[in-house]
């Protein structure tokens, strides 16, 4: 671990102003401290702003708005969450451990990095954590790696869960810094890697989540989550898919449909929507939606798998959510 | 006491202590003075160091030493053969393979010699490592396949840890053991100290499953650190450590063939195994021993090849040899069943081995018969479908599997020492390991027989060199070895109680013959008078009374010894995205005296859980440059309590009297033979895909 200058924030204000440039903001710890002890990061401020009163979770005619402090355990069991987002609630207990969820907070989880073995190792290359030096995962162990919006020099999923929730149903994060404030799409927040995967999102400089936005969206009574692993629990999507479906009878008259362990970002799939809109919802219509999902999908030779098994994860959440089979 | 408390189901003696934080593990010795070690291992996988900087680390804050090839402390050669490496760290410039001990900080802090660490470098003269391994032969017969096992480790949950401390030429040592002797001698030898100057203190151990019967590096580095710095030192592995620099079970692969009529009798067993080796370590694992005691069969072959790799240490573990060797011999058996169109349990009673295959030596004791019958009956075995891919549970596809468990039972010596004490409690004492098995617990219900009193009145002392030389926990055999010298123990105590109520003056019995004083249920009796021990030692103003006793290394010869069961499994695979659930599990074992139901189930379980992971999550992953791709515990997947279903385990519990009086056999590495093939034969029977290769993941079966 190096050294690093600590503060303590309790205003907005005053964290913004002690942020800049090798800065990170320490919330619930449990990315950062991480890998801090893994030598991956080495902020030289770490400005902890636990204090600071971002914690509710409000419901207006704007939409949700979820604290970047609150707790993911806490939003996980908010009734304005479970009641009207389900998907969201489904996503952040499918996330982690309890005792993790009871730690993490929202904003931190947004920002929560990869879990790609080669950007948490520091003896071997990695361009997201050492721009230039290389990508082992293209060649070495890369059965988990992602399958959309890769390049050649990083092929790493997004690990968040919440994230991919978020975008299905196209929330929005606010950002505060010594220059204002401002709100941003989360599909335009979160960039792929292109060439310079250390570039994951477009926070500036000492920029701070303040919060997040989800608009209205009634139908999202009718949504889930669906996470595909190895493990019952405590690991990471191999595939998961967050859904969202308005019925009319038989008929879908919209979705949002967003997947998660197969892109180096949440990714949404508005061809997916678009397919099953005005569908009746059986087990072909989905069959035939879901196989949009994978457009441009590039494979590397251990996680070729994930092709089929994104696609089966949007046609099993779309048959349980909607009792068809 | 009229009823022997042998059988009972017992709460583990040490449980409250372990939930609570009283109970002491290696790690948590904090001694005056200490300091801590942290390793520096090598990040390339063949070659030598052509030189390594320290000066960063030396200049780094709090920093005693920093000790590499080229700044090394003096180890000297082990000495033998603890399924642990060929020679001590640093007293050479090689690298064997990526992640060995190339060097040791030593610091005021435990952060201080992790950062320190950090600094050291090494400048590396590489080779390329062989890392590649071999894929075994096609075989031929009715079915013939090849079955392929991956790297797996034990990952106790308590790390490895050493605190080491001298006063003047005597060390004492607190480290992670399955057996205190066992460092005693390593360090004697590594040290070159008298083993009579080495005190070896673990009175708990966090789980072991073979992985801490050997001494690894940083024992012998923490010992002499601590020698050269004239104060104590800690050294505890981090988690990524403990994958390299601790041994782990090797990858197989494996061509078992399987020749027999249509009525399901085998004429002909070959299981010819390729294992990998390290070049650092002398263990060999045997996979196809299992195959030489299990089934009856016209002619059985067995063969193993070694292949050197440059890895870490391959060691034992759990059941080393038969963990791997079971699952491609049962995956073997249900695809013959399946060639056949027989039943698989019939195909198992149809080549059951009435005698030790190969010959005519009768088992000590074997009930395997009854494990399948009494399985099947309980599981439900009947209800499977012989199709496989034909029973549902919504969009899950259910199947049935099972397999055979079977595993060597032995009796090694041990010594123990009882002491009845003036306040009428016993302990019984030995340089014993619990690594969560039980034993304690076994010696205090084994003690409460034996001397007929409560068994909370008997507490059991373990992991202390300086304790009478019980036997190690290794193969399955401290219960058989251990528990029989309790017996012994506990009736030299009783007689040493005996002598010493005739021969002192205070005593009520003084003068009497021993032949006329009786000891029954914790009380002596002669004539009308009747004491209990604690009050005749409280009379007689003695503390207590101790004894020792010695039970010998079984030498019965003729008999074909082992422990026996059944494992049945349901699973159930997603039509849709494939996972394998397992959603049922049982075992019937034939494993002699149970002498604790509670501990001997979770035993069981343990080792059936240990199977799923085998079967469906664990492997490392090898990269060509040697390096271990997913050597952390959120990438090498254990299962966890939400992978696992309620799993029913029922003892036959016949005595094994051959074996030794009680008739205990071992239940250490029992459930893990047959797990793996259980689980694996029960998705094929969901899904109609045989996956050969551990572990079984969700993209083999899409």
């Amino acid at each position: 671990m190096q050294g690093f200058d600590y503060t303590a924030a309790t205003t907005v204000t005053q964290a913004v102003g002690a942020a800049g440039t090798g800065s990170a903001y320490l919330a619930g710890g449990t990315t950062l401290v991480d890998l801090m002890k893994l030598d991956v990061m080495g902020p030289s401020t770490v400005i902890d702003i636990n204090a600071l009163p971002l914690t509710a979770v409000t419901t207006d005619s704007a939409g949700l708005h979820i604290g970047a402090l609150a707790r993911m355990s806490d939003v996980a069991a908010n009734t304005q969450v479970t009641s009207a987002f389900p998907v969201l609630s489904q996503a952040l207990l499918a996330s982690a451990s309890p005792q993790i969820r009871n730690m993490a907070s929202i904003g931190g989880n947004l920002l929560q990095r990869t879990r790609c073995d080669y950007f948490r190792d520091v003896t071997v290359s990695c361009n997201k954590r050492s721009p230039g030096s290389g990508c082992p995962a293209q060649t070495g162990a890369n059965r988990g790696h992602a399958i959309l919006g890769t390049s050649t020099s990083c092929a790493a999923t997004h690990p968040s869960d919440l994230a991919v929730a978020l975008t299905a149903l196209g929330a929005s994060v606010q950002l505060q810094s010594g220059s204002g404030t401002r709100q941003v799409a989360l599909s335009d927040f979160y960039v792929e890697p292109g060439t310079t995967p250390n570039v994951e999102n477009t926070l500036q400089a000492g920029e701070l989540i303040t919060g997040v936005l989800v608009p209205p969206l009634p139908w999202a009574t009718n949504s889930s989550y669906l996470k595909i692993r190895d493990r019952q629990s405590y690991e990471f999507a191999l595939s998961s898919a967050a859904i969202a479906v308005e019925m009319s009878g038989s008929t879908i008259t919209a979705a949002r449909v967003a997947v998660g362990g197969v892109g180096t970002v949440p990714w949404r799939l508005p061809a997916v929507e678009a397919a099953l809109q005005g569908q009746t919802a059986t087990v072909a219509n989905f069959t035939t939606a879901a196989a949009k999902a994978v457009t441009g999908a590039k494979t590397l030779a251990d996680n070729a798998f994930k092709v089929t098994l994104v696609q089966r994860a949007i046609i099993r959440a779309l048959s349980e959510l909607l009792g068809v089979s | 006491m009229s009823t022997s408390p042998i059988g009972s189901s017992t709460s583990r003696v040490d449980g409250v202590l372990k939930v609570t934080g009283g109970a002491k593990y290696a790690a948590d010795n904090m001694l005056t003075n200490m300091a801590y070690g942290y390793l520096v291992t090598s990040t390339v996988g063949k070659g030598t160091i052509s030189a390594m900087t320290t000066s960063g680390a030396l200049a780094s804050p709090g920093v005693l030493a920093v000790y590499t090839p080229f700044n090394p402390l003096k180890l000297y050669a082990y000495g033998g053969d603890e399924n642990d490496e060929f020679t001590p760290p640093l007293q050479d410039k090689n690298v064997r393979y990526r992640g060995q001990v190339i060097g040791m900080v030593v610091a005021e802090t435990f952060e201080q010699a992790r950062d320190a660490a950090a600094l050291v470098t090494a400048t590396y003269s590489t080779q390329t490592p062989v890392t590649a391994m071999a894929k075994s032969a096609s075989g031929s017969g009715t079915v013939s396949e090849v079955y392929n096992t991956s790297i797996v480790h034990h990952h106790a949950m308590e790390p490895h840890a050493t605190v080491a401390s001298w006063s003047g030429t005597h060390l004492t040592i607190y480290t992670a053991t399955q057996g205190t002797p066992l460092v005693v001698s390593r360090l004697s030898h590594a040290l070159g100290v008298s083993s009579a100057n080495i005190h070896v203190v673990n009175p708990y151990v966090g789980g072991a499953f073979g992985g801490k019967w050997g001494n690894w590096a940083h024992t012998p580095l923490t010992a002499a650190a601590a020698q050269a710095l004239g104060r104590p030192v800690k050294t505890v592995l981090t988690r990524e450590q403990v994958f390299t620099v601790v041994g782990h079970r090797p990858n197989t692969s494996q061509t078992v063939s399987l020749t027999a009529n249509s009525s399901g009798t085998i004429s002909a067993l070959k299981h010819i195994a390729t294992v990998s080796k390290s070049n650092s370590s002398n263990f060999t694992e045997n996979p196809a021993s299992v195959s030489k005691s299990t089934y009856a069969a016209g002619s059985i072959s067995t063969a193993q090849t070694p292949v050197s790799m440059d890895i870490p240490a391959t060691t034992i573990m759990r059941a080393p040899g038969e963990a791997n060797g079971s699952f491609a011999l049962e995956s073997a058996i249900d695809e013959l069943a399946v060639a056949l169109n027989m039943d698989p349990l019939a195909l198992r009673q149809k080549n059951y081995a009435k005698t030790v295959p190969g010959g005519s030596t009768p088992w000590s004791s074997k009930h395997l018969a009854e494990c399948y019958t009494t399985g099947a009956g309980a599981f439900g075995w009947s209800q499977r479908s012989a199709k496989p891919g034909q029973v549902t549970n919504g969009d899950w596809l259910v199947g049935l599997g099972m397999a055979t468990a079977a595993y060597p039972a032995g009796r090694s010596a041990s010594t123990l020492m009882v002491r009845l004490q003036n306040d009428g409690t016993a302990v019984v004492s030995g340089t014993g390991s619990d690594a969560g098995t039980g034993q304690a617990t076994v010696f205090a219900i084994l003690g409460a027989a034996a001397l007929g009193i409560p068994v909370a009145q008997v507490s059991a002392e373990l992991g202390d060199s300086t304790l009478p030389t019980a036997a190690n926990a290794g193969g399955s055999g401290s219960t058989s070895s251990n528990g029989t010298a309790v017996n012994v123990a506990a009736q030299a105590a009783i007689s040493a109680l005996i002598q010493l109520a005739i021969s002192n003056t205070s005593s009520p019995f003084h003068g009497k013959s021993a032949s006329s004083v009786t000891y029954k249920n914790g009380n002596l009796t002669s004539g009308s008078t009747t004491i209990s021990f604690g009050a005749l030692l409280t009379k007689i103003n003695v503390a207590g009374v101790q004894a020792t006793g010695t039970s010998a290394k079984n030498t019965t010869s003729g008999y074909g010894f082992m422990s026996f069961g059944a494992i049945f499994c349901e699973v159930q695979v997603n039509k849709w995205t494939a996972e394998p659930r397992v959603t049922r599990l049982l075992a019937v074992m034939d494993a002699g005296t149970i002498v604790d139901a509670k501990t001997a189930r979770s035993q069981i379980m343990g080792g059936m859980i240990m199977g799923i992971g085998q079967a469906l999550l664990e492997g490392t992953i090898l990269e060509s440059d040697g390096r271990f791709a997913n050597a952390n515990l959120a990438s090498y997947l254990v299962p966890v309590n939400a992978d696992l279903p309620h799993i029913d385990v029922t003892f036959l519990n016949y005595p094994d009297t051959i074996l030794n009086p009680i008739g205990m056999r071992g239940i250490g590495e029992l459930g893990i033979v047959g797990a793996a093939g259980a689980v694996a034969n029960a998705i094929y029977n969901a899904t109609g895909k045989r996956v050969r290769d551990l572990p079984i993941t969700l993209d083999k079966l899409l």
